[in-house]
């Protein structure tokens, strides 16, 4: 199954983009999330949230890409694939969660994997696409 | 018991078959009478095992993998078949449960063979007689993994 993509501009403070994610997330793909979350933080986006509501599978190329997107929207270079993550763990230990990149609504296999691997460090899990938004936006 | 039932399916080593690959072992879970749960532990191991022969055992070269399962004494085996250079996935060092997420990149086994100890039962590597390597992963069919 492939994956698509949709994507949301919102305005408010700070801009928002919300990334709707259905299908399987693999090594064939999750480059394309890497590439979406880099043109919403060049249009000025300041906040990311990642709807998995329909995301029925993630490998750990997408937690890869997932890594990638806390580090373009704090507006850094993401990762480099042949690099590793090295960053991570320090990025873990200092920062905590990541305030301005949510996840709402994964299934609970994604969660899973989530958890497994110890990416709840760094994200939060929202319920909704709405709760997310307004985690981000302080409403 | 149950008589052994073997279903195989072969793959290019191309990232685009991955798909073709988890659904073959969620049909293979739920044809051996597995749960879900077992099906989606096995699916994200089997594609993790999988990746990282085609990014990096076979290293971008064509090739093909065959991905054999079976169902023996309620366990489910399933092995990865290359032809790929030897490279044992298991003798990666076991990572503190409590540490961040290990390095790693993308089909990698840093996060990879975390996740294949953590969905399965038992994990092991051969190398074929006539070349490549044999991973077999062994989940019962009843029941949660080690770490539940």
């Amino acid at each position: 199954m492939a994956m698509t993509i949709d994507v949301e501009r919102l305005g408010g403070t700070p801009p928002v983009t919300v990334v709707a994610l259905t299908g399987e997330l693999d090594a064939s793909n999750y480059e394309q999330v890497i590439d979406v979350v880099e043109n919403a933080y060049a249009d000025g986006s300041r906040g990311l949230v990642l709807d998995l509501e329909q995301l029925t599978f993630m490998a750990s190329s997408g937690l890869f890409a997932l890594h990638s997107a806390v580090r373009i929207m704090r507006g850094e270079t993401p990762p480099d694939p042949e690099e590793g993550w090295s960053a991570l763990h320090q990025m873990a230990q200092d920062e905590g969660q990541a305030s301005n990149v949510r996840l709402a609504a994964a299934q609970e296999p994604i969660a899973r994997v989530l958890d497994r691997t110890g990416m709840l460090r760094l994200f939060a899990l929202d319920g909704t696409r709405a709760e997310a938004i307004a985690a981000i936006q302080g409403a | 018991m149950t008589a052994a039932r073997e279903q195989r399916l072969q793959v290019p080593a191309s990232v685009d078959a991955l798909s073709d690959v988890r659904a073959f072992v969620r049909d293979c879970v739920a044809d051996f009478g597995g749960s879900k749960r077992v099906a989606d532990d096995l699916v994200q191991a089997v594609d993790e095992a999988t990746c990282n022969v085609m990014l990096h055992g076979y290293g971008g070269k064509p090739g093909d993998i065959d991905i054999e399962a079976a169902l023996r004494d309620s366990k489910i085996e399933i092995r990865i078949l290359d032809r790929g250079p030897a490279f044992d996935p298991t003798a990666a060092p076991k990572r503190d449960a409590n540490a961040a997420p290990a390095p790693t990149r993308p089909g990698g086994m840093g996060v990879g063979i975390e996740l294949l100890r953590a969905l399965t039962d038992e994990v092991h590597h051969s190398v074929r007689p006539d070349g490549g390597n044999e991973l077999t992963l062994i989940r019962s069919l009843d029941g949660a993994t080690k770490e539940d």
